[in-house]
């Protein structure tokens, strides 16, 4: 109990500077020095603790450097949108009362349920398909018109 | 303060029919705030009693904080439940506390744990993950963060374009009209009265029919935000996070779907002046305001006399 409830806490420590670093980046319009990050964080890190992060997040895969001058200069690489949703993932594995804040679009279905909403959904797109016969092309922006353009 | 204390434990049995009723017959967004407003008076009321009780139930422990008046014959008459009710009423109200403030301290908790999951993202109202498992849901915001729309690329691939236009405005309509603090102070209520747990379920769904009804008004097709909802459902139960997702209320899903494809709800209160939806409103405020007026009737009591009791 003890143990499990201190490992979260120092992984969210870890996490926490990750994402302040990687938003410093995503800041920046262009690749910059870890200095640069360090200013940017504001004062109480120690620059080789910025150096440490972002060797971890370039092991990690959301960040990439290249060499310019004497020192490295670092970009957010696409992939830091993947490290949310990793988090975020864990997150919603682990909480089982997200309910809470995050008002999900839907929420569980049992198996009687869920031959109900096929047929409520098959009796729908019947009707709706009926409708669709008339009304065909009338939108300006369906994908059909699109498609019809290109 | 006689029988007064204890009639607030038991009026939140008048906000039942209510709960049943509301959700075929009201309006969703009139249901939800009728319901999450009764639930929170009468739990308030019977928190406030409970606390009454555990005064007097106090009296029989060494070291009460009581006034040495307290023990007189004409002031115990006056105050009969300090024997069994008083004793079982205070790990009755401790557990209440407990349970309350476990709830708010995993409500914060989480909260903040899916913005700091966003941090490093681009700062857009909506935030899209890339993940195969289908979800979505309504972030609120804070002070320093604002509030967004997080959506996995799972889901939307599932949805053609006008559903997920259907999809935003659901959510939209979670953060425009506070969702989750109706639903917050619901589970608080259901916490601390056994009896609300209905109310919760009502208020937890309430809001869910809310959002869709909003959503079908501002799409301007309920046939599509009824196929929107269902095919939701149906990737989300075939998804990976199927296994977490099965302890929700099940049902909830394909009556949102039945509710979108009738026609718009009316959002007058109730159509003939005499329905049984209509005696189940009046039911459930009669009792909220029995309930607001004997908790009050017996704290004043229990004021006056401990007030009495004391010699100054």
């Amino acid at each position: 109990m003890d143990r499990a409830g201190q490992q979260p806490g120092r992984r969210r420590g870890q996490g926490q500077l990750e994402a302040m670093v990687l938003t410093a980046l995503h800041e920046a319009d262009e690749p910059v020095t870890a200095a640069w990050v360090r200013d940017r964080m504001g004062g109480g890190l120690a620059y080789t603790t910025v150096i440490t992060i972002l060797s971890r997040l370039l092991a990690k895969g959301a960040v990439t450097r290249k060499k310019a001058g004497r020192a490295f200069v670092w970009t957010p690489s696409a992939d830091a949108a993947g490290l949310a949703a990793n988090r975020m993932r864990q997150l919603l594995d682990k909480e089982n009362d997200r309910g809470t804040v995050l008002t999900r679009f839907v929420s569980g279905l049992t198996g009687e349920d869920e031959q109900l909403l096929r047929d409520l959904l098959t009796k729908s797109h019947d009707s709706s398909a009926a409708d669709g016969a008339q009304e065909d092309g009338t939108g300006p922006e369906t994908d059909g018109t699109r498609r019809k353009r290109d | 303060m006689g029988l007064f204390v204890l009639l607030p434990l038991v009026l939140p049995l008048t906000s039942w029919p209510v709960a049943r009723l509301a959700e075929r017959r009201l309006h969703p967004r009139t249901a939800t705030l009728l319901l999450a407003a009764v639930g929170a008076v009468l739990a308030a009321c019977s928190t406030l009693c409970l606390g009454l009780l555990v005064v007097v139930g106090t009296a029989q422990l060494p070291g009460n904080p009581l006034p040495d008046g307290w023990s007189d014959p004409e002031v115990r008459q006056a105050v009969p439940y300090d024997e069994v009710l008083g004793q079982v009423s205070i790990p009755a109200l401790a557990a209440l506390l407990a349970t309350c403030g476990a709830t708010l301290v995993r409500h914060r908790r989480v909260h903040r744990r899916a913005l700091l999951a966003l941090e490093g993202v681009r700062n857009t109202s909506v935030a899209v993950l890339p993940d195969k498992a289908p979800y979505a849901f309504a972030l609120p915001g804070t002070r320093r963060s604002r509030k967004r729309i997080v959506v996995s690329t799972g889901m939307l691939d599932a949805l053609e374009p006008a559903e997920r236009r259907a999809l935003f405005a659901h959510e939209r309509a979670h953060l425009a009209a506070r969702h989750h603090r109706l639903l917050l102070l619901a589970r608080l209520s259901a916490n601390a009265h056994p009896f609300l747990r209905p109310l919760r379920t009502a208020v937890e769904f309430g809001v869910e029919r809310w959002a869709d009804e909003e959503a079908a008004h501002s799409v301007g097709d309920r046939r599509l935000t009824a196929r929107a909802v269902g095919k939701a459902a149906l990737i989300a139960a075939s998804g990976p996070l199927s296994g977490v997702l099965a302890f929700a209320a099940a049902g909830q899903v394909p009556r949102r779907v039945q509710a979108l494809l009738a026609p718009a709800p009316t959002t007058r209160l109730w159509r003939p002046p005499v329905t049984a939806s209509a005696f189940a409103t009046w039911l459930a405020a009669a009792g909220a305001a029995a309930s607001a007026l004997s908790s009050a009737n017996a704290a004043i009591t229990l004021a006056l006399i401990l007030q009495a009791a004391t010699p100054l």
